[in-house]
Order: structure tokens, then C-alpha cells, then sequence
């Protein structure tokens, strides 16, 4: 007679495997985005979401064939089609002529668009080449300013912890070593291998985007770091709803920045230049969580040029 | 006497659905319904087993007559059901979303797309949508069907076991095992929500890792050219081809042959209905490892790893470990066995009488 198995048990162990030989290196950091990289290039470009490739597709298929086609394995059924094709032949050919005509001046219509938002993106700062510039940037925070202050808001939490913008980890191992169910997202792949060769559970995504892919209701906390200085305010507010809904009746939220004059010297200076936001007042983050369903709102000082908001996500919400 | 008769869009040999119309109509006939099958069209060997839809001009003088239509894809069958005075039951079988053509195939998705809008046009005249599995019930639920059961698909498993494996196909599959080297299999249509390149990932991470001398083995037909161009391609550029067989469509011969020789059955599809290659694979003792999505875990239960996320490495790790924890892989193939029982054709045929039975009464 065969034990029961424990399948949930066999999951964990296989996660745990996976970090282990990643912290070893066994691993190699950066193989799995080798390998969805190199489908992408043979997927076609309306999956891979380069416009231009998708408009020349476009432009491609549009000129219909009017030729009918009358190859039949039957031959009966090939001199009915070839009879079909001459009595109907000439609307075919008219309505090929028609729709050609008509995708032709549609995809001409596209490119024109898409040359206008190009350079919608050009006056407006290109904020896409800024936003990816940014992204390259290292994104440096001293997590000992707010280590201790989210470690001890969190020791007593019993569901799973999401750190967005983990960076290298750091603050993912306090809360580990406190014996917090932790784990980070870090949408920089290279600064998420740092993390993952400490051994740590790290999702490669964007903070919202992951959020909101996570079961509703089902975190413990989410910490929110790094992205909160850096992001324009209509992200933000996003990134507030996703968490919103990702945490559980009573969940914390915790976001975790520095004050606007501390950015813009030492370390993060780069990224402050580049960046399409900045960071908000902490009486502003006490302004907007209430509005999202926070409860229990209030801001603590960590240090001279950090602070520290949290909420707690109310029950009936 | 009641008659139920269905309406499918095709009705061809070597598909489980097909298959299933057929154990509908002898179940039905059996309890003494009568029952005929009227299809768009029909194919090879069934061809005399239906007749054309357009040919159906009402049931007989003083008898209770219902449609149940089958519902896997956009079809004029649809709009001709609907169009009738009839009573109907919809039998839903899923439809892929169409989002998961629209970038690859958007004939394919247009066609999805039909259908699903057909589907939730029968939603006002189907007085009870049966479903293959809860996952399939709750999508007919969300489009206002009011009533639904499920009803697994009616499948005689044993069947299978009256196809030898192709002899040939077996000689050479065990030859290159005794290379050494593990055979990962999965069966399936090549489509963008069955996701095979994501095996493929996995497959190359394993090779990678664990084992350099593995096969992966991926048949079933092709549902898209440009995926199937796709995964071809990212094999060629992965330097694998000598290692995965795309196989494309096989006969029950071969399906055989291949089942024999899997030591392992991997599934990363992000969209499946029901999956009738699992409860072959259980049938088979092929270990499972499976992304769960869709209806996937309801289909294996306990009988097999399911894993949140389907990363290559991930995946590959699960596979190492059922490949060399001999307890775990005698566990899942207990498992699945022991979940096969609950897809036993008597108890689906049961299911579906009783079903029926609450609204068109006994026959």
C-alpha cells in the first residue's frame, strides 16, 4: 500500500531545489530570458509587439489574389469550379480589386499614425528611451534606513509577504531572518539575479504587473520600494489598486521611500534626472491610501531623508 | 417517446469528441431515447453515420423532440439550432479564447471568437448546459446559462488498450532509449494556448541540466501554420532537432507506440477544457507534470505535480525529480489511476441520463 502522497509538500521541496542551485549558481543566471528571447524572434511581430514589423505584415497580406483557385481532387468538381470561376470571375476580381484598394489605404492610414505618435514620443521627451534608460540604471537604496521599521511592523505576519522592487534583496532577507514568509519582484532581470543567487524567491516582473496576477486577497503585506520615488503619479495609483487588491482583509501595505531632497543627491542622483516621477510627500501617501481603502493610515520618519507610510487594508473592503 | 438529437459541427474518427457524440447516441438509445446525429460534416468511416444538418425538418408527429448541440467552435449548425422551434441542451465541450489565436491565426480566432458568440446566444434557449468539467460549467455559467451539469466527456478508456503500439515506431523509440536518455512526451493540438514551446523551454533546460541525451516527443496535429513554423524554427535555433520529434498528426498505432515509451508527461498549456491526453496518460502510468491552468487540475485531482508557475527551470526540476524519486513516481501513477475511476464511462453515462432526464423527461 502506497503512502499518500503530499503533492503541496513535493512543490515546496522542488521551489526550494530550484533556489538552492541558483544560489549556487548551478543556475545559470539569465538562461530561462535566453530562452524566451529566442522563441520571441521567431514568433510573429504582432506577438512580439514591434509596430513596424506588424504594419509590413500588414502591408504584405493586403493585396487579395483574383485569381479564384479551381484545383479540386475531384475532377467533376474541378470543371464545376473552373466554370463557377469564369461566370463569377470578373465580380471576384473587382471585389479583390475593392478590398485591396481598401486595406492599401487603411495601412497607409496606420503608418501615418504611427509616424505622428513617434513623434508625439520625440516632443513629449521620448519617455519611452527615458523610461528604458532609467531602467539600466542600478536602482541603489540603503534598505537600513527602514530595515528595522518594516521588519517589526511585519514579524507577526502569517501570510506570504511581497517586497516590490527587492532590488538585490536586502530587505527580503531581514524579513526572512525574522521568520516572515517573504519574497521579492525586481523588474531588473540583472538585479534579480543578484537576488536569486542569494537564494531568494524572486519574481522577474513589474511591480502592478505582478500584483495583479497574484489570487485576490491572498497576500499577508506588500512593501513597496525603489518604483515609489521613480514612477509618475497615474502609475502609482495603480500600483496602489493592484496591491489593494492583492492583499487580504487587513493586509498591510507598507511603502518605504525617500524624501524628494535625499533623491536627488548621493547614489540615486542619476536615476532622479532620468526619472518621469518623483518621490511624494508622505502627507500625500497619507492622502491617497484612505481613498484606495486603507485604514489606520500614518507616515514615520526613517532618518533625516526616509519615511516609512503604512496602511492597513480594510476588512469590509 | 422523446427523441434527443444532436447537432455537432463535425463528427471524424480518431477524436475524442467525435467519440463522445457516438456514446451520447448509444446512451440515449439505450435508455430509449430516440436519437439521430446531424452534422456540418462528417468524415471518412462516419460519414454514413450522420446526416446533413439543413436535412432536419422537425421530429415526429406527437413526439417530444430536443436538440443538444455540441459546442467546440464557431459553426452555421449553431444559428440553425437556434432557429428552431425545438427545445435545446447544449453540450459544451470549451472553445479556446480567441486571444490566443488573434496574434498566430486570426482565422482561427475569428472562427473562436463565432463560436463563443453563438454560445452565448443559445444561453436564452438551452434549458440546461451540460459541461465536461466545472471549469467548462462556470464559463457557461458566466454567459447566463442557467443551468448546467457536468458531465465528463464519455471516453471508454479500456478502449485504447485494443490498439497495439505500432511495432515499428516502438522498435525505434526503444532503441534510443537503450541510448539512454529519458522520453518526455505531450499530445495535443500545436497551438498557442497548448503553449509547447514552453515544453520546449523546459526541455531544453532539462538536456541543459540533467540529462544531455533526452527526447521530447510533441504529437497532435497542427491548429496554427505560424506557430507550427514558430516552434520548428526555435527547436532548429536551440539545436535540438535531432532531440524533439514533432510528430504532427499519428495513428492510434503510434499514439500507442509513444504512450509506451514516455516516461514522463508534460503539460504547460495556459487553456484547456478537459484534456482527454491526460486521462490517457493516467491510463498509460506516464507520471504527469503540469502547469496548472484552466481545467487542468481538476482533471488530473492528485494525479499529478502541479506546479503555480511553468519557468524552464522549474519545470525541469520537477521533471528530475519524478524521473528519480521512484516512490513519488509510483505515488502519481497510484494517484492517476485512482482519479481514472472517477471518469469510468458507466458513471459519465449515468451522469448524462440523469441530466437529461431533469428536463426532458424519462424517455
Amino acid at each position: 500500500m502506497n503512502e499518500p502522497l503530499d503533492l503541496q509538500q513535493v512543490r515546496r521541496e522542488i521551489e526550494a531545489e530550484v533556489r538552492a542551485r541558483r544560489a549556487t549558481g548551478e543556475y545559470p543566471p539569465g538562461f530561462e530570458r535566453e530562452l524566451d528571447a529566442l522563441f520571441a524572434r521567431f514568433a510573429p511581430p504582432e506577438v512580439s509587439e514591434d509596430f513596424d514589423a506588424a504594419l509590413e505584415r500588414a502591408e504584405e497580406t493586403v493585396a487579395l489574389d483574383p485569381v479564384i483557385p479551381t484545383a479540386s481532387n475531384s475532377p467533376i468538381f474541378g470543371i464545376v469550379k473552373r466554370v463557377v470561376a469564369k461566370l463569377v470571375g470578373w465580380y471576384h476580381a473587382w471585389l479583390a480589386q475593392e478590398l485591396t484598394a481598401f486595406g492599401a489605404v487603411l495601412t497607409n492610414a496606420l503608418r501615418l499614425l504611427g509616424k505622428r505618435v513617434s513623434h508625439l514620443e520625440h516632443v513629449t521627451a521620448d519617455t519611452a528611451r527615458a523610461r528604458t534608460t532609467a531602467m539600466l540604471v542600478p536602482a541603489t537604496r540603503d534598505d537600513a534606513a527602514w530595515s528595522n521599521l518594516v521588519v517589526e511592523r511585519l514579524r507577526a505576519c502569517d501570510a506570504r509577504v511581497a517586497v516590490v522592487e527587492c532590488g538585490e534583496g536586502v530587505l527580503v532577507q531581514s524579513l526572512l531572518d525574522a521568520g516572515v514568509d517573504a519574497y521579492g519582484v525586481e523588474p531588473r532581470a540583472e538585479t534579480a539575479d543578484a537576488a536569486l543567487e542569494r537564494g531568494i524567491e524572486v519574481r522577474i516582473d513589474d511591480g502592478a504587473g505582478h500584483l495583479r496576477r497574484v489570487a485576490p486577497a491572498s497576500l499577508g503585506a506588500v512593501v513597496l520600494r525603489g518604483v515609489v520615488e521613480r514612477a509618475p503619479v497615474g502609475e502609482l495609483l495603480q500600483l496602489v489598486d493592484a496591491a489593494a487588491a492583492a492583499l487580504r482583509p487587513n493586509g498591510v501595505m507598507l511603502v518605504c521611500s525617500l524624501r524628494d531632497s535625499g533623491w536627488r543627491t548621493g547614489p540615486t542622483v542619476v536615476e532622479a534626472d532620468l526619472a518621469l516621477g518623483h518621490p511624494l510627500h508622505p502627507d500625500t501617501w497619507c492622502a491617497v491610501l484612505p481613498e484606495q481603502g486603507f485604514v489606520d493610515v500614518s507616515a514615520t520618519a526613517a532618518g533625516a531623508n526616509a519615511y516609512v507610510v503604512t496602511g492597513t487594508r480594510a476588512a469590509g473592503s | 417517446v422523446t427523441a434527443i438529437h444532436q447537432f455537432v459541427p463535425t463528427l471524424a474518427p480518431r477524436d475524442a469528441v467525435g467519440t463522445h457524440y457516438l456514446a451520447v447516441q448509444s446512451t440515449l438509445r439505450d435508455a430509449g431515447y430516440r436519437s439521430d446525429i446531424y452534422a456540418y460534416e462528417a468524415k471518412d468511416e462516419f460519414k454514413r453515420l450522420a446526416e446533413p444538418f439543413q436535412s432536419f425538418s422537425g421530429g415526429r408527429p406527437g413526439e417530444d423532440t430536443w436538440l443538444l448541440y455540441h459546442s467546440s467552435v464557431g459553426s452555421p449548425v449553431a444559428d440553425f439550432v437556434s432557429s428552431r422551434p425545438e427545445p435545446v441542451m447544449v453540450d459544451y465541450h470549451n472553445i479556446t479564447p480567441a486571444s490566443f489565436f488573434l496574434r498566430w491565426e486570426p482565422v482561427v480566432a475569428g472562427a473562436l471568437s463565432l463560436g463563443r458568440r453563438q454560445l452565448a446566444r443559445l444561453a436564452g434557449r438551452a434549458r440546461l448546459g451540460l459541461a465536461d468539467s466545472a471549469f467548462n460549467a462556470s464559463e457557461l455559467a458566466e454567459i447566463g446559462y442557467t443551468s448546467t451539469a457536468v458531465v465528463p466527456i464519455l471516453l471508454d478508456i479500456d478502449a485504447v488498450d485494443s490498439t497495439a503500439p505500432d511495432a515499428a515506431l516502438l522498435a525505434r523509440l526503444d532503441a534510443a532509449k537503450a541510448r539512454g536518455g529519458a522520453d518526455w512526451l505531450f499530445v495535443g493540438r500545436l497551438a498557442p494556448n497548448k503553449a509547447q514551446h514552453d515544453v520546449v523551454k523546459a526541455f531544453a533546460a532539462y538536456r541543459e541540466l540533467f540529462d544531455a541525451d533526452a527526447r521530447l516527443h510533441l504529437v497532435g496535429g497542427s491548429s496554427s501554420h505560424s506557430y507550427l513554423g514558430a516552434l520548428t524554427d526555435f527547436v532548429a535555433a536551440l539545436g535540438l532537432a535531432d532531440a524533439i520529434d514533432i510528430t504532427g498528426a499519428v495513428s492510434d498505432g503510434a499514439l500507442a507506440g509513444y504512450y509506451a515509451s514516455a516516461d514522463v508527461f508534460v503539460v504547460c498549456s495556459e487553456h484547456e477544457g478537459f484534456c482527454v491526453p491526460l486521462l490517457e496518460a493516467m491510463h498509460r502510468r506516464v507520471p504527469i507534470v503540469a502547469y496548472a491552468a484552466a481545467a487542468v487540475p481538476e482533471t488530473v485531482g492528485e494525479g499529478a505535480i502541479l506546479l503555480d508557475g511553468k519557468r524552464p527551470l522549474t519545470v525541469a526540476t520537477a521533471v528530475d525529480r519524478v524521473l528519480h524519486d521512484d516512490a513519488l513516481r509510483d505515488g502519481l501513477v497510484a494517484a492517476g489511476t485512482k482519479r481514472l475511476s472517477d471518469f469510468a464511462i458507466e458513471a459519465s453515462r449515468r451522469k448524462l441520463l440523469d441530466a437529461v432526464a431533469t428536463v426532458a423527461g424519462a424517455p
